[in-house]
């Protein structure tokens, strides 16, 4: 097993974020950082966070904003030693960490559920920047031709999600 | 009791409210009965006491974060173009071999059951899926492997401790090979050793060269400086011996101080013997990962098994396990597929026993020799050894493919019909024997079939020209090969036909000839013809061998408890109904 903190120098870093619910513990927050052949270089996940029926409550519409956008998402892109090109998530609401970090967000779903929303295709993915990222559009069609050219935008969340799972039981 | 009308509790309320008071002012009250209710007092606070606070978190502390950083790979960037499959037509899957890997599966290296940190687990979890991952490095394949195929890499690549047992044909070589280049990739291995028998090392190279083309490789053979020089050649990631030169060369690697990161051992069943000078030649190098590619396991008994593992992980198993332990034991190690389960639209084989009438002048000889042969044991009665009766069987067994008188076969003829059938329709035949003499008198017999030899007596050289003659040239039908040269790893599933000119002692080997052309590839139905002589030796061999057919599966599915298999003593012996002699006392 090789486990080294260097990165590679030369490489860009992609940055998948997402959020598992776990109907016991609460909310896992995982992000994986990849490079452009989609092997991992970093990867940092969450304890979990369990929010009450007060909190609900009192956060209302903005909970799920507050928490994964405040909550997780920016507190696992604080960890990251790698700037990725973007950060990508699979959670509409995670697009909120975009107001803590200074590197673009965007959002990826599959065609079918977001026919003729705006963003760009990337094989059968939709990617769809955050509005603060908008005239980036173009850098990150460039980024993400590369990486998709290899794989699957959708495929590193399996991943997180796996790993989560592990975590739970281990 | 009942209150008298005066003293009930509405009286009394009622003169309270109005007529009593108004008496108030012209006389006395009534005294009051003690008995009546009091009125329940009503107490109102001045001062209001503080309503409790309830205190509603905000989100704000920030969760825990676990932190694992990856190992980034040292081989250069891909090409920018990639060609991922030389031979996109894929003419065996088009041929029905199976479906190969389709682009929307995922085939995802699960971590190994010893492994228990969690931070390990990560670095499996979280790596891309093969199909990905071979997407992604722009590799060049001959072909695109098939969904058991990448499963075998998923299991290989992240095991320091591997048997690949495959039934033969299904590829192990190509699945170790592709595992190897990934990790060589990925920078996990950049020392490979590959040992196998002498008689593959060319075959293996062609594999190598086929599936990992951009890998150098140095085949190490020659005189002692020679190989030397080849054992400490720099930047050659992969090093390819046959096992004689690891047993020679044994004391000079442990001089030079070579390590590998990952050794691979071919028909692995080789070491099972565990003091022969092979196993230990083999065990003594230094190594990180050990994988065994065997389509016979067990072949004996449990203690093949139990050899093996003195290779891939030393005592981890031993010979005193019950079966079911030790199948238990290895169960995260090995890793076994069989061609009706993972290739459900391969060609099929079909078996056929021939079985042949000796000629007359052959019988006659076969009948004197066997009485001469019994008659003879039975004079030495307690002194018949085994030797002796194995001298007995070989003798009829000969007999059987040629009258040693006449030089007449009936097998002979058999075959020679067959073959003309085989000619006609431009196919064509592998022939198995135990004696490369038999091979001899056969071509001669052959010749107008174009047939040619492959067994141990001939040139590395001589017999790689053979294969690329029989493979390519339309006037050779027939490909006569030995059991011993020619079971193993050489790939001739363009063959449609094979037959068994005389039997093995063992059926794992059998297969092992038989598939060389009913493996991965096979251009259609593979036709098996084994030959047998009616009411001879060769017609008992072949019972004792049908019951213990079954012994290698026995062991692997943790089931039932392991025979003996193959011939042994008392089986020999048992062929002409004679007692084996009583062994001496420990």
């Amino acid at each position: 097993m090789q486990q080294q903190t260097e990165p590679r120098p030369d490489g860009v870093a992609f940055g998948f974020l997402t959020a598992v619910e776990s109907p016991t513990h609460g909310l896992f927050g995982g992000y994986l950082l990849v490079d452009a052949c989609g092997r991992p270089l970093e990867f940092h996940c969450t304890t979990p966070v369990k929010v009450s029926r007060a909190q609900q409550i009192l956060y209302g519409a903005t909970l799920h904003g507050h928490l994964h956008g405040r909550q997780i998402g920016a507190t696992l892109l604080a960890e990251s030693a790698l700037e990725p090109a973007v950060v990508l998530t699979d959670i509409e609401a995670m697009l909120q960490v975009r107001t803590h970090t200074s590197h673009p967000v965007a959002l990826v779903q599959r065609f079918e559920h977001h026919d003729g929303a705006a963003g760009f295709a990337v094989g059968g993915m939709r990617v769809s920047p955050h509005a603060s990222d908008a005239a980036r559009e173009s850098a990150l069609r460039e980024h993400l031709a590369e990486l998709g050219a290899a794989v699957d935008l959708g495929e590193p969340f399996e991943r997180i999600r796996a790993a989560i799972d592990e975590a739970q039981r281990h | 009791m009942k209150q008298p009308d005066d003293l009930a509790p509405s009286h009394a309320i009622r003169s309270l409210r109005g007529h009593d008071l108004r008496l108030q002012a012209v006389g006395r009250l009534p005294a009051l009965d003690p008995r009546l209710p009091r009125p329940a007092a009503l107490r109102l606070p001045l001062e209001a006491t503080a309503p409790a606070a309830v205190r509603v978190a905000l989100l704000d502390d920030v969760p825990k974060v676990e932190s694992f950083r990856f190992a980034v790979a040292t081989a250069p960037p891909p090409a920018a173009t990639a060609v991922r499959d030389r031979n996109p037509s894929r003419p065996d899957a088009a041929d029905g071999a199976g479906e190969a890997a389709s682009a929307t599966r995922r085939t995802r290296i699960a971590p190994p059951r010893d492994v228990v940190k969690l931070s390990e687990k990560f670095f499996y979890l979280l790596q891309p899926d093969l199909e990905t991952m071979l997407g992604a490095s722009r590799l060049e394949f001959p072909r695109q492997p098939f969904p058991f195929q990448l499963d075998g890499m998923a299991f290989l690549m992240p095991r320091h401790e591997a048997v690949l047992a495959d039934e033969m044909g299904l590829g192990k070589s190509m699945q170790a090979i592709s595992s190897m280049r990934l990790l060589v990739r990925s920078g996990e291995a950049r020392r490979v050793l590959v040992v196998c028998p002498k008689g593959l090392v060319s075959n293996w190279a062609r594999e190598l060269a086929d599936w990992a083309p951009e890998l150098t490789v140095a085949v190490i053979e020659g005189d002692p400086e020679r190989r030397r020089w080849q054992w400490t050649l720099p930047d050659v990631p992969v090093k390819l011996a046959n096992y004689e030169v690891i047993v020679r060369d044994r004391e000079l690697v442990r001089e030079l101080g070579l390590t590998f990161d990952l050794m691979v051992l071919d028909e692995a069943q080789r070491i099972k013997n565990r003091s022969s000078q092979t196993s230990q030649a083999v065990r003594s190098i230094e190594r990180r990962r050990s994988w065994a590619l065997t389509g016979t396991p067990v072949e004996n008994s449990a203690e093949d098994l139990v050899g093996l593992f003195e290779f891939v992980a030393p005592g981890h198993i031993s010979e005193r396990m019950a079966p079911r332990a030790m199948g238990a034991a290895v169960a995260d190690h090995i890793l076994r597929r069989t061609k009706d389960k993972v290739l459900k639209d391969m060609p099929p084989r079909l078996n056929r026993d021939a079985r042949i009438e000796l000629t007359a002048e052959q019988r006659e000889t076969y009948r004197r020799a066997e009485e001469e042969g019994v008659l003879r044991l039975s004079d030495l009665g307690r002194e018949a050894t085994i030797q002796h009766v194995f001298e007995l069987v070989l003798r009829l067994k000969q007999i059987c493919n040629f009258d040693t008188a006449t030089g007449e076969s009936a097998k002979l003829d058999c075959l020679a019909a067959e073959l003309e059938e085989v000619q006609a329709s431009g196919r064509k035949a592998l022939v198995f024997s135990q004696w490369v003499e038999t091979l001899g008198r056969l071509r001669g017999s052959l010749g107008r079939f174009g047939a040619l030899e492959y067994h141990g007596g001939m040139s590395t050289a001589a017999r790689d020209e053979a294969i690329r003659r029989f493979k390519h040239e339309k006037k050779h039908s027939v490909l006569l090969l030995s059991y011993g040269a020619g079971a193993v790893g050489l790939n001739l599933q363009f063959s449609q036909y094979v037959f068994l000119f005389d039997r093995w002692w063992n059926p794992a080997v059998e297969d092992q000839a038989i598939n060389r052309a009913h493996r991965i590839g096979a251009a259609g139905a593979v036709t098996v013809t084994r030959f047998l002589s009616a009411d001879t030796i060769e017609e008992r061999i072949d019972e004792v061998l049908r019951r213990k057919r079954d012994l290698s599966d026995m062991i692997l599915s943790e089931a039932g408890s392991p025979a003996a298999s193959g011939l042994t003593a008392d089986d020999l012996f048992a062929l002409f109904k004679l007692a084996p002699p009583k062994r001496a006392a420990a």
